[in-house]
């Protein structure tokens, strides 16, 4: 073996073990282009609000159908269910005049029971999850057209619209960035505790201080550029609180390591006695649920109910899952992966809206950066066995 | 006997995963002819060093040299080295399912026509010959091996590796699940092989079968080279010395107990096939098992107890009827939650398939069944179960670097374990156990039955399904 390969397959090794620096690193790099590109322009406090706020809703997708992908299906439908749930927040407030929390309560509800049905489609009748979902986008979208005549519902009230465009007050965001950095260091040190009384490894003491460091220093900066603009859009706020669930889900509950072994061996989870039919249940339910959440942000966000919302939202998602290391076979990928990879692609859209490239080479971008990010990761993987 | 120029020479074979050594120089030769028995304890590194060989980890992924015939082999692919006459049967199964007997003994290998087509009559024909070979012939090669059972599947394999040209055929623990009538046949077959100047490398935990067709013995032991002896010069006893590196005193810790009430019981089980429903696989089976007792069920390959075992589970594909009781209740039992829900456990035939999640780590393996015993309401405590974990692994010897590495990186006997440690971990009423040794070294066999002792002392009734196991019903 040469000496350069030694080299390159340590550095393969390094990006294996720290998935997360290297997609760091090539958001950095994006961002680093774009911000050439724009003469500064793409990292001013207003647009990375924009970008933020743009992201929340790719991102709201992506935490759902990163579970559904580690459960080893696939939802097609959460683009066209995202509009259909909108414009029902759009049509109970504006056509029905129902009061906004109400409607929000019923949204959720509808939103969990359409992906009941879906998980329910997909475990019990047995139709393939990429069928239903293929069928859902189609009828869904259907739904949303009849029952908005194809037209756009406006205005929604304020305290709706409130949603998407409500900052948070710039005193609390200091206070959630401190919470997030004291909450970080707790559970960096709980685990160090814990891998030392097991006798584990313990990762070197620098590394866990630059990773909180890392993780402080971005939550400062955030907090401290988008408090020039207006503060924290309320969306980015609602986004990271479901990073915290989900991640919590994954990482600490039972029912979070029943989707991971499902999605990597369903025969001998079901013989293990996880109840397998009721996992894919509950993971096509919280799918459905963040299809509301993703719907009424968007619209909030344009103040209207319309009947196109959500096209493509589907592709975004599965894209952004991919990117932050999903395994296509299901088994395994992170949350936060997902968030990351929700990053780049509305980096991408954002940066080139503000170059002002052409629709079609936008398309052929994002086309090209998904296969790129997915080569990498499966290159950068620990040797296949 | 044997012509002295070797067929091939490994030198200094040195092979990391992820800086963990699994062989450290290792040296090995075989010549034409010669059946070279590779022995060692679990995780010794056995089945590395022939994937070393066949191919499989291609020539930079390791240290050292492989010389074939004189010349220095530098394999990519394992079709490199089947170009080459090197030809492997591996450990785990690796049929394709929904493909045909014939389809998978020649995937890879197939017979063609004109423009690319299959030659399904010759194909058919060619594999019913070697499956006659194999004294087999009850099968329809025109059907989807996911219809065969595990014995029936290993015979495949064995005639995939026959179908080939080989000049060095690796057998790696071909007979884990074969009856003693199927292993003798395969031990002739070796045996003509030999007369027909093709070098072997047979691997296996049965000690007798290694004495039985080989004629040189190697032992490794934690990736390194301990002795090679010609085989008339070792008994079973010498070569388990060498293996483990120290005496064992019982190989077999029977002990007495009292049997108490019967716990489960299962009366008229009939199972019929499942693409073929007309056929029955269990025709009204009965079956009672008491407290602390342990029950063989003997049976030939295809005699239909794994069929039998998984119908009482809830785990059948197919139809299914009869009754299950269960302490004197009778019970229903739809899926495998169900059966745990009443105390059964079942250990699967076939760890790769049903057995572990390759993905997640040694320790989410072994504590999949019983995770919610972990648990405060949802949350999962990870430092009971990691000390659950630690506490298993050191009782089974369990051979990994760490619990957190994935459960596919550990050596075949040594994922057995983890699945059978992963059911009793939930502490049943009855343990069903489907070959459980599959696999497993001789030292590490001691282990498992003591644990099956001590559970059936604290009144855990097991059955187990094995194919020479009268000398342990109880
Ligand atoms: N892909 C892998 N990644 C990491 N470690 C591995 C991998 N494959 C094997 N090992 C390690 O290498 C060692 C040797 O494994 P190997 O499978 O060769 O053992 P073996 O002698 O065949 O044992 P058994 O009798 O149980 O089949 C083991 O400690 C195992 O954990
Ligand atoms: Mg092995």
């Amino acid at each position: 073996m040469t000496n350069m390969k030694i080299s390159s397959s340590e550095l393969r090794l390094l990006f294996a073990r720290h998935k997360l620096l290297a997609m760091l690193l090539a958001l950095a790099l994006i961002w680093l282009f774009f911000w050439h590109q724009t003469n500064g322009g793409f990292l001013r406090p207003n647009s990375i609000s924009n970008l933020l706020l743009q992201m929340s809703v790719t991102g709201m997708l992506a935490c759902g159908m990163v579970l559904i992908i580690i459960a080893g299906e696939i939802d097609l439908s959460v683009g066209s269910l995202l509009g259909l749930l909108g414009g029902l927040v759009a049509i109970l407030t504006v056509n029905l005049g129902w009061n906004t929390w109400l409607s929000v309560a019923v949204v959720l509800a509808a939103g969990a029971a359409l992906g009941l049905i879906n998980g329910a489609l997909t475990t019990r009748l047995r139709v393939p999850s990429f069928i239903v979902g293929l069928g859902g986008m189609l009828a869904y979208r259907g739904l949303l057209q009849l029952s908005t005549d194809s037209v756009t519902i406006a205005p929604v009230p304020d305290d709706l619209g409130a949603i998407a465009q409500a900052f948070v007050p710039p005193g609390l965001s200091w206070g959630i960035a401190v919470l997030i950095i004291v909450l970080t260091c707790c559970l960096t040190l709980a685990r160090r505790r814990r891998h030392h009384r097991l006798g584990l490894k313990v990762p070197p003491r620098w590394m866990d201080a630059l990773k909180v460091g890392a993780i402080g220093a971005t939550a400062i900066g955030f907090v401290m550029v988008l408090n020039q603009a207006y503060g924290v859009p309320l969306p980015v706020l609602i986004l990271l609180a479901l990073l915290g669930v989900f991640s919590w889900i994954t990482n600490q509950t039972v029912f979070g390591r029943h989707i991971y072994a499902v999605g990597g061996n369903v025969e001998a989870s079901r013989l293990s006695g996880v109840n397998v039919m009721r996992v894919k249940l509950l993971v096509f339910m919280l799918m459905g649920l963040m299809c509301a959440f993703a719907g009424i942000v968007t619209t909030a966000r344009a103040a209207a109910g319309s009947p196109s919302a959500g096209i493509g939202g589907e592709l975004d998602a599965i894209a952004a899952c991919f990117i932050g290391g999903t395994s296509m076979r299901g088994g395994s990928g992170t949350v936060y992966g997902a968030l990351i990879g929700a990053l780049v692609m509305a980096s991408l859209d954002n940066g080139m809206q503000q170059m002002n490239v052409d629709t079609s080479w936008q398309m052929i971008v994002k086309g090209a950066v998904l296969v790129l990010a997915v080569w990498i990761d499966v290159a950068t993987r620990s040797e296949r066995t | 006997m044997f012509s002295q120029q070797p067929l091939f020479e490994m030198r200094d074979i040195v092979k990391e995963f992820s800086g963990v050594p699994a062989l450290s120089g290792i040296n090995l030769s075989v010549r034409p002819g010669e059946c070279l028995g590779l022995c060692g304890e679990n995780g010794a590194g056995k089945s590395t060093l022939m994937k070393v060989l066949s191919g499989v980890y291609p020539y930079d992924s390791y240290c050292g040299q492989i010389l074939w015939e004189g010349e220095e082999l530098r394999s990519r692919s394992t079709s490199d080295s089947e170009r080459a006459g090197i030809v492997i049967l591996h450990q785990e199964l690796m049929l394709v399912q929904q493909l045909s007997v014939t389809e998978n003994i020649f995937l890879g290998n197939e017979m063609r026509l004109s423009c690319g087509r299959m030659n399904y009559p010759a194909m058919h024909q060619r594999a019913a010959e070697l499956l006659a070979r194999l004294k087999l012939t009850d099968v329809n090669v025109a059907a989807p091996v996911m219809n065969y059972g595990n014995g029936h599947q290993q015979l495949f394999e064995i005639a995939r590796a026959l179908a080939k040209e080989a000049r060095l055929l690796i057998f790696d623990e071909p007979t884990s699940s074969l009856s003693a009538k199927e292993i003798e046949v395969l031990l002739s077959i070796i045996d003509d092989l030999k007369r027909a100047g093709v070098a072997c490398i047979y691997i296996s935990h049965k000690l007798d079968e290694v004495m039985r067709v080989c004629d040189t013995i190697t032992v490794i032991r934690d990736g390194k080279h301990i002795a090679t002896h010609p085989v008339a010069t070792l008994d079973e006893n010498g070569i388990i010395g060498l293996m483990v590196g120290r005496a064992l005193e019982a190989r077999f810790p029977r002990t007495e107990r009292q049997v108490g009430a019967v716990v489960l019981e299962a009366r008229d089980v009939s199972c019929w096939d499942v693409t073929n429903p007309q056929r029955k696989r269990v025709d009204n089976a009965s079956l009672q098992v008491r407290a602390g007792e342990i029950l063989g069920i003997a049976g030939l390959v295809g005699a239909g107890r794994t069929e039998f075992m998984s119908a009482i589970y809830g785990a059948y594909a197919g139809r299914s009827v009869g009754e299950v009781w269960v302490a004197g209740q009778v019970v229903h039992i739809a899926f495998p939650a169900d059966a745990i829900a009443h105390g059964l456990c079942l250990v699967p035939e076939d760890r790769k398939r049903h057995g572990i999640v390759p993905q997640m780590s040694v320790a989410e393996n072994i504590t999949l069944a019983s995770l919610s015993d972990y648990a405060r309401i949802v949350r999962v405590d990870s430092d009971s179960e990691l000390a659950t974990v630690e506490r298993e692994i050191a009782r089974l010897r369990i051979k990994t670097a760490s619990p957190g590495l994935p459960v596919a990186s550990l050596s075949g006997g040594n994922q057995q374990k983890v699945v059978l440690s992963k059911m009793a971990l939930k502490t049943p009423k009855v343990l069903i156990l489907d070959e459980p040794t599959r696999g497993v070294d001789i030292g590490a066999k001691y282990d498992i039955y003591k644990m099956i002792f001590d559970l059936a002392d604290r009144g855990v009734a097991s059955s187990w399904c094995l194919q020479n196991c009268l000398r342990f019903s109880v």
